[in-house]
């Protein structure tokens, strides 16, 4: 039996459909990440399911059970908040007991709990303070606390490591990590962040105004996006798209070549690939090869001259960004140290066997199906 | 360079002195003058020549005030009349401005307008109406009466100040109590209302003032001793031959206690309650 299943959910505000005919299975103990951008309608699906958002059409189940219209406290579900959401006038243990006192449970049995979600969240020293004498992470791990007494069925965390610095996150992504392997729990992750999501998950759910636009595992959203969007949203730095056309097809196969130069072309097998058609091709910044000269570049690469615009050294690693003659700029990922410079004229070179091709509606022509 | 700079300043701050004493003199100076005018024999108010400290002192005025005349049951009556109108205002206000900080209904912003207009018009023009109402109604002439009055430009103010208060009060609480198996109105009880409760307090003090100190809807809407309250039973001891001005100051001074004491307790809560909400927390 699935943990959570959304069949066809739908939700309007007034005339605006924030979420679009969404069809989900979640198995238990599966951790899926939503992910998108701001305004995807990711936390108001996550609300939904949490009960907190009314569904305009469609059903949602937990455990099997019809919960579309069932109070918040009585879905089996517990919710981390991105603003910790502690009660301030309430120290920490009474804020992990509150659900428990609600529920009314005996006084050793609350205890009991609060003690024991304290040695897992190594919050025993804590218990005494206000939520106002915590840090951040601190605080978000009270806020977790508060979720795991109540042994829900689902975790929701709502963007729950936003609000803290860089160092913390980590710390605080490894934790739940931690906490997923040790309660075995279902967990329903909302985060802009695909770098938690990639992390974390046992698959990504991407969704882009109010639709899912892929489900599937961290890497297969990564090696083989079915369309445009994820493509562009998966992934660090994102993808280069670059214009292209369909030269030629015969059979499965196409010959297509790029716009800024249409001696650059490559033979792909493609999905329904017309001669002439405009499609986008998609390039990840670490697919990417820069050369001084056009001696340099190994057999079967495509290539094309450019101009570095500017250089990022991290140390480890080196962002060149390239300027084709294309609106946008060009993002190679070089490992390691690199001699280039600005405003040298360079050779940029492509790996045909690692381009994304893109039709005119966004969608993959790889052969990816949704999966 | 300096040495004309900290002159300058030292003239600012000097101009700000006395704009500030004479401020707080103006202030002070009636309260004062009404404390000593209280202790003074009746014949060392009026004379001839104006004493300012008072030849002889005397407590007099109070007892007589407090024994030969109605004062005692006015101050009671003052005392039902504003505990109710601060009464019905928590019970009804508190609920209406949580409904309005935190859904929004058709006609939301119309009915908050609508509580404000009711606070524009002056008292005076409400007060025909309201009489007849309260005629027709039978509650004139008694302290709940009076009190129903007082809510009807008081618990706009109320709804007001409170719903600002609410508004500060993080909504993801909220979320987290229902969550945690609180009701809608659960959720408000424990959390959102404890949260403000500083706010709430503060809002209680203002209502509670206003309602101690009214004098016009009590002139009108009272007519026996058994619901008139402290500021009209005081304005019709001045008689057509007498004007007991010892026994009026020291009404005055006893009328004004409360309100002090009021303010000593809740003063930390309401600087923290009006403040509340003006910076990042």
């Amino acid at each position: 039996m699935a943990a959570v299943e959304l069949r066809d959910v739908k939700k309007s505000f007034g005339s605006v459909k924030v979420i679009d005919r969404i069809d989900l299975v979640i198995e238990k103990g599966e951790f899926v990440a939503f992910v998108g951008p701001s305004g995807s309608g990711k936390s108001t699906l996550l609300r939904m399911i949490a009960g907190l958002e009314t569904v305009t059409a469609g059903d949602i189940l937990i455990d099997g059970q019809d919960v579309t219209f069932a109070e918040p406290s009585d879905r089996g579900i517990a919710m981390v908040f991105q603003s910790y959401a502690l009660y301030p006038h309430m120290n920490v243990y009474d804020n992990i007991a509150f659900n428990l006192r609600l529920s009314r449970f005996g006084k050793p049995e609350i205890d009991a709990r609060v003690k024991e979600a304290a040695r897992i969240l190594r919050l025993d020293e804590l218990l005494a303070r206000s939520p106002a004498q915590l840090s951040g992470g601190q605080r978000q791990r009270v806020a977790i606390g508060r979720a795991i007494v109540r042994n829900p069925k689902v975790f929701l965390f709502d963007e729950p490591l936003s609000n803290l610095d860089a160092a913390l996150r980590v710390q605080m992504r490894l934790e739940i990590e931690r906490l997923h392997r040790e309660l075995g729990t279902t967990m329903i992750y909302v985060t802009h962040d695909q770098v938690e999501a990639m992390t974390l998950a046992d698959r990504i759910v991407a969704l882009d105004e109010g639709k899912i636009q892929q489900v599937g595992r961290p890497l297969e959203l990564y090696a083989r996006p079915g369309n445009q969007f994820v493509a562009g949203f998966i992934g660090s730095p994102k993808m280069n798209f670059l214009p292209g056309s369909v030269v030629s097809t015969s059979g499965a196969s196409a010959v297509l070549s790029l716009d800024a130069d249409r001696n650059a072309m490559f033979e792909r097998v493609l999905d329904g690939a017309r001669p002439g058609a405009a499609v986008t091709i998609g390039a990840r910044p670490e697919t990417l090869s820069v050369f001084t000269s056009a001696e340099e570049v190994s057999a079967g690469m495509l290539t094309l001259p450019a101009r570095i615009e500017t250089m990022e050294r991290l140390g480890n690693i080196t962002f060149a960004y390239l300027d084709i003659g294309a609106p946008e700029m060009i993002t190679v990922q070089i490992m390691g140290f690199s001699e280039l410079s600005d405003q040298q004229d360079v050779v940029l070179g492509l790996r045909p066997d690692q381009l994304h091709v893109f039709n005119a509606s966004g969608a993959a022509m790889t052969g990816v199906a949704n999966a | 360079m300096a040495v004309a700079r900290s002159r300058s300043k030292l003239v600012w701050d000097g101009l700000s002195y006395v704009v500030l004493i004479l401020l707080a003199f103006i202030c002070i100076a009636p309260i004062a003058w009404t404390f000593l005018t209280s202790i003074k024999v009746e014949s060392d108010i009026v004379t001839r020549t104006m004493h300012y400290i008072p030849p002889r002192v005397t407590f007099d005025n109070y007892v007589k005030l407090w024994n030969q005349s109605s004062y005692p049951i006015l101050v009671i009556n003052s005392l039902i009349v504003t505990s109710v109108t601060v009464l019905i205002c928590l019970l009804t206000g508190t609920i209406a401005a949580y409904a309005f900080s935190r859904f929004s209904f058709k006609g939301r912003t119309q009915l908050m307008l609508g509580y404000l207009v009711v606070r524009m018009f002056p008292a005076v023009l409400m007060i025909i109406p309201l009489f007849i109402v309260m005629r027709e109604v039978g509650l004139l002439d008694s302290t709940f009466g009076l009190a129903v009055a007082y809510t009807s430009f008081l618990l706009p103010l109320f709804v007001w100040m409170l719903k600002g208060f609410f508004d500060a009060a993080p909504r993801e609480l909220e979320s987290a109590a229902r969550i945690d198996g609180s009701t809608r109105l659960g959720a408000m009880f424990r959390v959102v209302i404890p949260i403000a409760r500083n706010g709430l307090l503060a809002t209680c003090v203002f209502v509670a003032i206003a309602a101690w100190n009214e004098f016009l809807f009590a002139l009108m809407l009272t007519t026996s001793q058994g619901s008139r309250t402290w500021p009209v039973g005081l304005q019709l001891m001045v008689g057509e031959f007498q004007l007991p001005w010892g026994m009026l100051a020291a009404g005055g001074m006893i009328s004004i206690l409360p309100v002090i004491v009021l303010f000593a307790f809740v003063q930390r809560a309401m600087v923290a309650g009006i403040t509340a909400g003006a910076v990042k927390g």
